[in-house]
């Protein structure tokens, strides 16, 4: 019996501490959580300073987590902290353009383009071109495809 | 009074409490300080985290809009963007999101925002023969906003400016939510003047072009990024070489800003280039016939 409760304690010690050692926070305002290793992947979840989330693995600097909304999907090590960081959010994304400033949903959505925009059309500058450029990137998928063709034969960007 | 009332006086009050507060310290919404201490107010504006930067980016690119057309030919931009994207993935921040666009003009010149927006000209394009020569150049710009070339600009301006006497107006002027009639509130955001002035100096920081040791870090990690995504090492080498052969004038802004035959800047970056030839790893890919089909067949004629 004391045999098995000492297994028991044993076992329970071993699973918090490496539940603990797999905590990490967010050190920066905010960070985008993504469905593939690469800035180019669809977003998955975002995250503020503070937040905590739980390491699944790592792969060349990248960090495969589970965020507290239970969604999972890989960030860049160096946006994560061992120990914990206090929460606070930038002026500027407590300005962003809702009545619900300070919240999660403003800092997902950041200050997307709105300031920007003023700023475009109180100088007369042409705010066009980045919304074009915005839309008409490749997705992860199609960077993926092309970073495992060489290109030393035509084709591979179609 | 009715309740839609009450929260339109409710938020009156926030905002009075936001602006009027002297004692608090600290800050509010985006450029409304609180606080009397000049340090508390040096401190707050003149950090500049990723999100303003990407805000910052936006608005330098709507100012190159302005000066250049964009070309809008998707799969001429998709080839740029996938492999500016390789090499944006080697860079010292692979996890910003980069957008890659091409600007219409026979100019030969490149430009980068803070936030990661890189543009290149047709006129750049046409000199190429070789997509690992795209990779070096793209490597260059990503490399400027990797290394965060332009904060240290934008900062020190806003520093500046912080320290001036007209400091606290421009904090103060600028309100961020407007309530709506009948009490709604209308979600319209008014730039404070302080982020105006910040959009000006990133504009003005980001197209008048670089030092000449930052242009000298872009190049060597522009070349790292291009060979660590396995392209031939030349690439910028080859690039450069060609600018000087064909007698292109160098622009006022942008990636050749200082570059020059008569210039110390242009025999400079040539022999640091054959420099680190020398030692460079061999065997890297120029995907020649991909950048063949992919632009020299497609470039619009020089009009």
């Amino acid at each position: 019996m004391k045999r098995t409760t000492i297994a028991i304690l044993l076992l329970v010690g071993v699973v918090a501490v490496s539940t603990a050692a797999e905590t990490r926070w967010v050190e920066r305002t905010k960070v985008d959580i993504r469905a593939g290793r690469g800035s180019f992947y669809e977003i998955v979840d975002t995250v503020i300073r503070g937040d905590q989330v739980e390491i699944l693995t790592t792969q060349d600097k990248w960090a495969s987590v589970r965020t507290k909304n239970a969604k999972t999907g890989w960030v860049y090590e160096a946006a994560l902290k061992a120990t914990p960081v206090q929460p606070g959010s930038s002026d500027f994304l407590k300005a962003a353009p809702s009545d619900v400033a300070t919240s999660r949903t403003a800092a997902s959505q950041g200050a997307k383009g709105i300031y920007a925009q003023n700023y475009a059309k109180q100088k007369g500058y042409d705010y066009g071109i980045v919304e074009w450029v915005e839309t008409h990137q490749p997705d992860g998928p199609q960077i993926e495809a092309f970073l495992k063709d060489p290109g030393e034969t035509a084709g591979g960007a179609r | 009074m009715t309740a839609r009332a009450y929260s339109t006086l409710a938020l009156l009050l926030v905002l009075v409490a936001m602006v009027g507060c002297e004692t608090t310290g600290g800050s509010t919404a985006l450029g409304i300080m609180t606080g009397t201490n000049p340090e508390d107010i040096r401190g707050a504006v003149t950090d500049i985290d990723e999100p303003e930067e990407i805000e910052l980016g936006r608005a330098v690119a709507s100012a190159v809009g302005s000066r250049y057309t964009l070309l809008r030919d998707e799969p001429l931009t998709r080839y740029v963007a996938l492999v500016g994207n390789e090499v944006a993935l080697q860079s010292d921040r692979p996890d910003l999101r980069y957008y890659f666009g091409v600007l219409d003009t026979e100019e030969v010149n490149a430009f980068a925002t803070p936030g990661g927006y890189v543009f290149i000209t047709r006129g750049t394009l046409r000199l190429m023969r070789d997509e690992a020569t795209l990779a070096a150049v793209l490597g260059h710009e990503v490399g400027h906003v990797a290394l965060k070339h332009h904060l240290a600009a934008i900062k020190d301006q806003k520093q500046k400016a912080v320290g001036s006497g007209v400091t606290k107006s421009l904090i103060r002027i600028g309100s961020s939510f407007i309530p709506g009639v009948g009490g709604a509130v209308t979600s319209a955001v008014v730039n404070t003047p302080l982020l105006d002035l910040t959009m000006d100096v990133a504009v003005e920081a980001s197209l008048k072009g670089y030092s000449r040791d930052q242009e000298t870090e872009a190049d060597a990690v522009g070349v790292k990024y291009a060979t660590r995504a396995g392209y031939d090492a030349a690439g910028l080498r080859n690039f450069l070489g060609a600018v000087q052969d064909s007698g292109t004038q160098p622009a006022k802004a942008g990636f050749l800003a200082k570059l020059n035959s008569t210039h110390p800047g242009g025999p400079e970056r040539l022999k640091a280039q054959d420099d680190l030839l020398k030692t460079a790893p061999a065997g890297g890919r120029r995907a020649a016939p991909r950048f063949e089909q992919q632009v020299i067949a497609k470039l619009p004629p020089t009009r």
